[in-house]
């Protein structure tokens, strides 16, 4: 099966801590993965070193190789920018910029140098009902990103992804801050989402990762323990811990 | 597209850093320009001499007992081997030939003059300007005739009867003395009421309307101009020094009141932050061992708030001596060689102001002035610094 | 004895709150006499005369009471509004560079510069004016055949003022980048932009509303500076100037001229000039805040 992502070997450290060893795994395309495991085991930093976002962290250093597209994106020649266009991100706590709703979206597009009025409003209301925002939001596009909802906040940020068209999106817990409700209409969404784009959740709950990821990795102490299809994995895990944290001995 | 894009990038970023590079050069043509034109002039005789020029009549003292004196090594002016003096032609500010003393030997008797009207010693020093020699049984030699002249006219050995000797003057001492009693006064005046005025805000004070609007009103004298609070104490302090017989128009007196008017907001925000890092801690062991406020505030909490009195006491007496615009409507702009607090006199940054807005602008010492008081706010500034940090160290134990 | 201490360090608060109502009424009580009182024969001044008149003085001093500081006050802003317009520019991508770019040395020693600069006395800063920039100003209109009053103009009154801006502006900007949210950074990062992009599209605009307190702050400081302007402005006696390399005049120069009497109008009126240079300050201190208010919308929640 065709690949998005081929980790090999990865190793991350921040100076003499070491967050992440021994990472070998393969992310397939337009599917939902999700990162499981404890606090602090890893995850968020593995899901950092798929867009370089860890690059800005001056005293984390990386080994090994993340293979997108057959070429490793720690490699010299790799433009760090046309990757993050293609890999994009959504962050736990929904960070809009403080502009309008519409600026918001249209920062990516404005910044790769479109200028056309019509193009840059049609690029922003199609990533805006892909995210299920539109239908809220379409009387009032000029009014202040910061007006929003928290549920909204963060749809919006996933419209502000979309709007660059990237191939992957990243989710460090996109729902932890949210209410029920609102993370229940942002899990729809990566129903839908999943036809086009591939998905990498990193996620504290299992609940979620069981409800709506197609596969899961579980990380523990910075090891990747096991990874297969969701369904496998959370009915018959292969490794002890697995059973162990999918049955809550610990959290 | 790319292209465009790092175009873009590399134009603004090559504009934040030129406005950096900008912004420190500032500070290098400063201290270059104010060094060039005003190093020269700096010398001890600067901050100790008058700055008036003065004249004396005077004579040699017969007391003392003459002998050869040799020419000194490298001399390139007139050298008078009996009196052991060498004279050079120069000209003065506005361009007149003068005679000036280049070298005066340890021994020579030119310094130990006697002034004929006032019967007090005057020393001739180097720099100092010779207008005249008169002598028993030759002619007079006088400035037009040169430097060489005079010195042949010396070495003739004919007895002296008058020298008239100029002090060249352009001296601080007034200025800096002038200074130091505004310093002085001022923080007399301001320390105490600033920190009183602190401790009442932080310690005691309740948050009541009355409260806030002290402070609001404490706080808007920080946006006055210091030139309004000039206005305001020539119409209020220096009526109010006439009125105590302490001064009569203007005075130092009245420059420190009006200093301590400028300087409050600041000393008591700065007293109010120290004494408010003062931890809770420490209050409330006082006033569980059974202390009152009032000792608990100045035998605990004021002594661990001493760090911060003494930047609050430093930044003051950086701004003190930095004041011009207020000070020259209270104190004036007459520089004084004798200073007294019941009058005007000039601070270092006044005398800046005079030297520059007479015609011709003295510039070099101008400059001088204003190395010195760069030096000093440099040495305040990093003392602060330095408090800063020790003080922090201490804390953070 | 507590008692006598608490009574004490309560009047010592009530007194420096005291003195802001001082300066206020004593500048009002012998700054409004001018214009309503007989002024020894020659008339009251008028004040809408005083607020609009293009001439220092209509008449020989002692004789005429036409009185006009309206050329300064069109001066006193346009000299204030120039200069940051300057330096505004100057201190805010320095401070970005501070903030952003520079590494750690180059940023604390970039920032001991800065400090310094600001505890420069503005007297240093006018004698610098006056000793450099004069002649440099005066020998550049030169040579373009442009007469000036030996450099004394706009440009050096504003050059000085710029000086004397820079720090206020720098320090609070740099503060003010500082607080911007790290994950709107990142946000934008992850969207595929470049760091300098990032900083003049997200970084810079999420600073406004504390740069925009920057600025108003050092307006306030141009708009009162005496001293340092005195030395370069050149004392117009009439007005406003709007060229670059004319003598102008402000307030606060016009208020530091020719302090020969202690008396009578000619004193008087100088009062009037800080009445009206507060009253100018406020305004603009408002307006600027209203201002920023509008500025500030899209931060709202």
């Amino acid at each position: 099966m065709d690949t998005a992502f081929k980790i090999e070997n990865l190793k991350v450290a921040y100076g003499e801590t070491v967050a992440l060893k021994n990472i070998n795994l393969e992310l397939y395309p337009k599917s939902i993965t999700a990162l499981i495991g404890p606090s602090g085991c890893g995850k968020s930093t593995f899901l950092r070193t798929l867009n370089r976002m860890n690059d800005l962290i001056s005293i984390c250093s990386i080994s090994g190789e993340v293979y997108y597209h057959e070429n490793n994106i720690y490699d010299k020649q790799c433009d760090v920018i046309e990757l993050r266009k293609q890999v994009g991100m959504v962050f736990q706590k929904p960070n809009p910029f403080p502009m309008s709703i519409f600026d918001n979206v249209a920062y990516g597009p404005k910044r790769q140098g479109v200028k056309d009025k019509e193009t840059l409003k049609q690029i922003v209301e199609k990533a805006l009902k892909q995210s299920a925002l539109y239908e809220e939001v379409s009387d009032r596009m000029d009014a202040s990103a910061l007006s929003l909802s928290g549920g909204q906040q963060q749809r919006l940020c996933i419209a502000r992804a979309l709007a660059m068209e990237p191939e992957v999106i990243l989710m460090d817990e996109p729902t932890s801050a949210l209410d029920p409700i609102a993370t229940q209409k942002i899990e729809t969404l990566l129903d839908d989402l999943k036809k086009e784009y591939t998905i990498i959740i990193v996620t504290h709950s299992m609940h979620q990762a069981a409800r709506i990821s197609d596969y899961t990795a579980f990380f523990y102490m910075g090891e990747l323990i096991e990874t297969s299809d969701t369904n496998t994995l959370f009915s018959l895990p292969k490794k002890k811990q697995t059973e162990d944290y999918i049955t809550g001995r610990f959290g | 597209m790319h292209n465009k894009r790092k175009i873009q990038d590399n134009l603004l970023k090559s504009l934040t850093i030129g406005a950096a590079l900008m912004t420190a050069s500032a500070l290098f043509i400063v201290f270059y320009f104010v060094f060039t034109s005003g190093f020269s002039l700096l010398s001890f005789d600067l901050l100790v001499s008058d700055y008036k020029t003065e004249q004396y009549n005077t004579t040699l003292d017969d007391t003392i007992e003459t002998t050869m004196f040799e020419e000194p090594e490298g001399n390139e002016a007139f050298f008078s081997q009996i009196y052991g003096i060498s004279l050079k032609d120069a000209e003065n500010k506005d361009a007149e030939a003068i005679i000036v003393i280049d070298y005066i030997a340890p021994e020579s008797p030119f310094n130990t003059l006697k002034s004929i009207n006032e019967n007090e010693t005057v020393n001739a020093s180097e720099g100092g300007v010779i207008t005249r020699i008169s002598f028993e049984n030759t002619s007079t030699a006088l400035t037009r005739e040169g430097a060489e002249s005079m010195i042949n006219k010396l070495d003739g050995g004919h007895t002296i009867r008058e020298i008239i000797f100029v002090e060249p003057g352009g001296g601080i001492r007034g200025s800096i003395i002038a200074t130091l009693y505004l310093i002085g006064l001022t923080l007399v005046m301001a320390l105490p009421l600033g920190i009183f005025s602190a401790i009442y805000l932080n310690e005691f004070a309740k948050d009541t309307r009355l409260t806030r609007t002290i402070r609001s009103f404490i706080d808007t004298l920080t946006g006055i101009p210091s030139i309004v609070y000039g206005l305001m104490a020539v119409s209020v302090f220096i009526p109010l020094t006439a009125r105590f017989n302490m001064a009569s128009g203007l005075s130092i007196y009245a420059g420190a009141m009006t200093m301590t008017v400028i300087l409050l907001p600041v000393l008591i925000r700065t007293t109010e932050e120290s004494l408010a890092s003062v931890p809770n801690d420490y209050r409330e062991a006082s006033l569980a061992l059974g202390a009152n406020d009032v000792q608990t505030t100045f035998k605990v909490v004021l002594p661990n708030a001493i760090a911060g009195l003494l930047t609050a006491t430093f930044l003051s007496i950086g701004r003190i001596i930095g004041e011009s615009a207020a000070l020259i409507f209270v104190m004036g702009t007459a520089v004084r060689d004798s200073v007294y607090p019941s009058q005007g006199a000039t601070t270092l940054a006044v005398h800046i102001w005079t030297l520059m807005s007479t015609e011709p602008a003295n510039v070099e010492l101008a400059s001088t002035i204003a190395l010195i008081i760069l030096t000093i706010v440099l040495i305040l500034n990093t003392t602060v610094k330095l408090l800063a940090k020790k003080f922090d160290k201490l804390g953070n134990r | 004895m507590n008692v006598v201490v608490k009574r004490l360090v309560f009047l010592s608060a009530l007194l420096s709150a005291s003195f802001i109502i001082i300066v206020v009424v004593f500048v009002i009580l012998s700054g409004i006499k001018p214009f309503i009182s007989d002024n020894e024969g020659l008339g009251p001044v008028s004040f809408i005369g005083f607020i609009t008149r293009t001439i220092w003085l209509d008449g020989p001093t002692f004789v005429s009471n036409m009185y006009g500081a309206g050329y300064l006050i069109a001066n006193t802003l346009y000299i204030a509004f120039l200069t940051l317009l300057v330096s505004l520019p100057l201190g805010v991508l320095t401070a970005l560079f501070i903030a952003k770019i520079a590494g750690k040395r180059t940023g604390a020693l970039l920032r001991s510069i800065v400090e310094l600069l600001a505890a420069i006395p503005s007297i240093v800063y006018g004698l610098v004016g006056a000793g450099l920039f004069l002649p440099v100003i005066y020998n550049t209109a030169l040579s373009f055949g442009i007469q000036t009053n030996g450099g004394n103009s706009t440009l050096a009154a504003v050059i000085v003022l710029t000086f004397m801006s820079i720090p206020t502006l720098t320090t609070i900007s740099e503060v003010a980048i500082r607080n911007v949210d790290l994950s709107l950074e990142e946000a934008s990062l992850a969207l595929g932009t470049s760091k300098t992009q990032t900083h003049f599209n997200v970084v810079l605009p999420a600073a406004k509303s504390g740069i925009f307190s920057a600025a108003i702050l050092a307006i306030g400081r141009a708009l009162g500076e005496a001293t340092a302007i005195s030395l370069v402005a050149g004392n117009a006696l009439s007005g406003p100037t709007f060229s670059l390399f004319n003598r102008t005049a402000t307030l606060t120069t016009a208020m530091l001229q020719g302090m020969k009497e202690t008396t009578g109008l000619d004193y008087d009126i100088r009062f009037s000039l800080g009445i009206v240079l507060i009253i100018v300050i406020l305004i603009t201190n408002f307006a600027l805040n209203m201002l920023k208010k509008r500025v500030g919308k899209m931060h709202a929640q």
